[in-house]
């Protein structure tokens, strides 16, 4: 029994439409159902970014699968993604951890059963998470100190990111988290373990370190993505990064306003510096600029700008329902594309700034 | 002599079992015992992140609450209801207990409705903290958009009193922005997360204020320069309060534009 089974979660906020190339897309990527995928129907830039982000999850290159996998419950559970977080608990009772070890695990009881190396690396994922105040470069250095290597650090790092990115995206949609509780106790599941653990192993894809084209190394927030590189996320970020910008369902100006927003309540100069560098590329000026950071309004924005710019403050810390209640009431205001965009947006300026740090973004 | 030997060994080997046996179930009641606590430990920090910061009930459960305090940029919400011991008065003890119950309700909401944290009720009066939970760059906006929120949301209140037959209530509100100290405080039988220092005092004299002024919501300048133009101000005459050296430049807010 887990207390985040006891997280107040509202229905979800979207109906699923099937999307039968997107499912079998998401599913020949990944090996998992892609059921979900069905949520994200109306997004063609969030669901592409889903895919390519969910394979990563599952990409090491250096880092201890079974480690990455306890991050990413430790970050789920950090985050009260109540979906995530069941995700990830059943994906490890699959693969044979004991429900005993992941309630401990939960608990942050497992001091004597772990490794240095291995609490080090979760209570660096914890910090990162809740990022309040900002990471400092000593505390990456701490990781280092463990015995972490830069690969290793940014591969860490990114892992939690994604985390991040895919708790909020989960808990504003509010996608309905009982069947994932319920998985690894269903009759079937148990009785067929070692079959789906062999097929959840075969998830996983070790690869070799690969690195950024000179291309690839330029774009919004590149410092932050180029801190990655060496690890084959660093890639699918960019992709990710630059269809956000190119976003036609949102205004051009929600994305920059959005990183801006999230990176002065993080705290994250550095990230705030390169979001208001790209604002001014949309021809708003450091007056109009220093409004909206400041007051979270202005009447150079729009209605639907407005609404972006303090939605993405409530996004950086939160209670998963009432986040999901604002979510609905926004709904009411958006399409569905339109809806679902600004939570891919605002899900992902959470996830960049924060890993800031890695580029001494929060300087 | 080797059956008595064998019988012997069986003997032996089952009054084993029944040890080991009993022993196991033990372990197990234990176990089950020590997983039933943990439970309970962690539903209790759960309840508690509403009280205290995360990284704050952390260090309370690895090292206990001595020596967690950090020195933060606050604005403070004070709130008093005014006339409320003549009311006390009049009425009786069940009835007011349940109109004061209705007023924090509603003025608990207001608050953190605005990213506002309930400090502590003293009386009935209302200690409020923007920016002390998390950093909070917006939350001089945040206490001014709340003190405004509990303004209406009392004159609804006040309907509902009055469909009763009841006294309506009036609030005084000062808000001040200032830096202070944030911590766990307290005796060994009652600790408390807290703010403390003039920032506090301040605010309390800004809520004395609104009755010399007539005005139910008064903030320092302090709070002011973080205001965006959408809030109204009055400015009111600088005011000399006790405690704070150099007179206090205040404003009365009347609304909100948009």
């Amino acid at each position: 029994m887990s207390t985040m089974r006891e997280v107040e979660w509202e229905s979800c906020l979207l109906e699923p439409i099937p999307a039968p190339k997107l499912e079998q897309r998401f599913h020949r990527e990944t090996g998992r159902p892609g059921s979900l995928m069905r949520f994200l129907e109306g997004s063609d830039w969030l669901s592409d970014s889903v895919v390519r982000l969910s394979v990563q999850i599952n990409t090491h290159v250096r880092v201890d699968a079974d480690l990455a996998d306890q991050v990413g419950l430790v970050v789920s559970q950090d985050n009260s993604c109540r979906f995530c977080f069941g995700a990830q608990r059943a994906f490890l009772r699959v693969l044979g951890m004991s429900e005993a070890r992941i309630s401990r695990l939960e608990q942050n009881l497992l001091v004597r059963d772990l490794s240095e190396r291995e609490r080090a690396a979760l209570d660096f994922a914890r910090r990162l998470s809740r990022s309040q105040p900002p990471l400092s470069e000593a505390e990456v250095d701490a990781l280092r100190g463990h015995g972490f290597d830069e690969l290793e650090v940014a591969e860490l790092s990114g892992l939690i990111g994604l985390h991040l990115f895919f708790n909020r995206l989960s808990t504003f949609v509010a996608l309905p988290p009982r069947a994932m509780e319920n998985f690894p106790d269903q009759w079937w599941v148990r009785a067929a373990r070692p079959l789906v653990a062999i097929w959840f192993r075969r998830m996983r894809r070790f690869q070799a370190p690969d690195s950024l084209s000179e291309g690839e190394r330029a774009g919004p927030f590149s410092e932050i993505v180029n801190a990655l590189d060496g690890h084959p996320l660093a890639r699918q970020l960019r992709i990710v990064i630059d269809g956000a910008w190119s976003s036609e369902r949102l205004s051009k100006r929600a994305a920059p306003l959005a990183f801006a927003v999230v990176a002065r309540a993080l705290g994250c100069r550095g990230s705030e510096r390169e979001a208001r560098r790209l604002l001014a590329l949309t021809e708003l000026e450091d007056e109009e600029i220093d409004e909206v950071l400041d007051h979270l309004s202005s009447p150079a924005l729009d209605e639907l700008e407005r609404l972006v710019v303090v939605f993405a403050r409530e996004t950086v810390w939160y209670q998963p329902v009432r986040i999901q209640r604002r979510c609905r009431e926004i709904r009411s205001h958006l399409s569905r594309g339109q809806f679902l965009e600004l939570l891919g947006v605002v899900a992902l300026a959470n996830t960049i700034c924060r890993l800031g740090v890695l580029s001494g973004g929060c300087r | 002599m080797t059956g008595l030997l064998a019988g012997f060994a069986i003997a032996l080997l089952i009054a084993l079992g029944l040890v080991a046996a009993r022993g196991a179930r033990k372990t197990r009641a234990l176990s089950e015992r020590l997983e039933r606590a943990a439970l309970e430990l962690q539903r209790l920090q759960m309840a508690f992140s509403r009280f205290a910061p995360d990284h704050v009930i952390e260090r309370i459960i690895a090292d206990g609450s001595e020596g967690i305090g950090e020195k933060k940029e606050v604005t403070v919400l004070f709130a008093d209801l005014v006339g409320f011991t003549a009311l006390s008065e009049s009425v009786e003890p069940v009835l007011l207990v349940r109109i004061l119950n209705g007023y924090f309700e509603r003025m608990s909401a207001a608050i953190t409705e605005h990213h506002g944290y309930i400090s502590t009720f003293i009386g009935d009066g209302i200690l409020a903290l923007f920016g002390a939970m998390a950093p909070n760059p917006w939350q001089g906006n945040d206490a001014a958009e709340a003190a405004l929120a509990m303004r209406e949301a009392l004159a609804a209140y006040n309907e509902e009193l009055a469909a009763e037959g009841l006294p309506s209530l009036s609030i005084g509100i000062g808000l001040h922005r200032g830096t202070g100290v944030a911590g766990v405080v307290g005796s060994a039988e009652l600790k408390q997360f807290a703010f403390i220092g003039r920032t506090v005092n301040v605010a309390a004299r800004a809520q004395d204020l609104t009755r010399s002024f007539a005005a139910d919501i008064i903030l320092t300048d302090s709070v002011r320069q973080g205001l965006d133009r959408r809030f109204v101000l009055s400015a009111l005459p600088e005011t000399a309060v006790k405690g704070v050296e150099r007179p206090l430049s205040i404003f009365a807010l009347e609304g909100c534009g948009g």
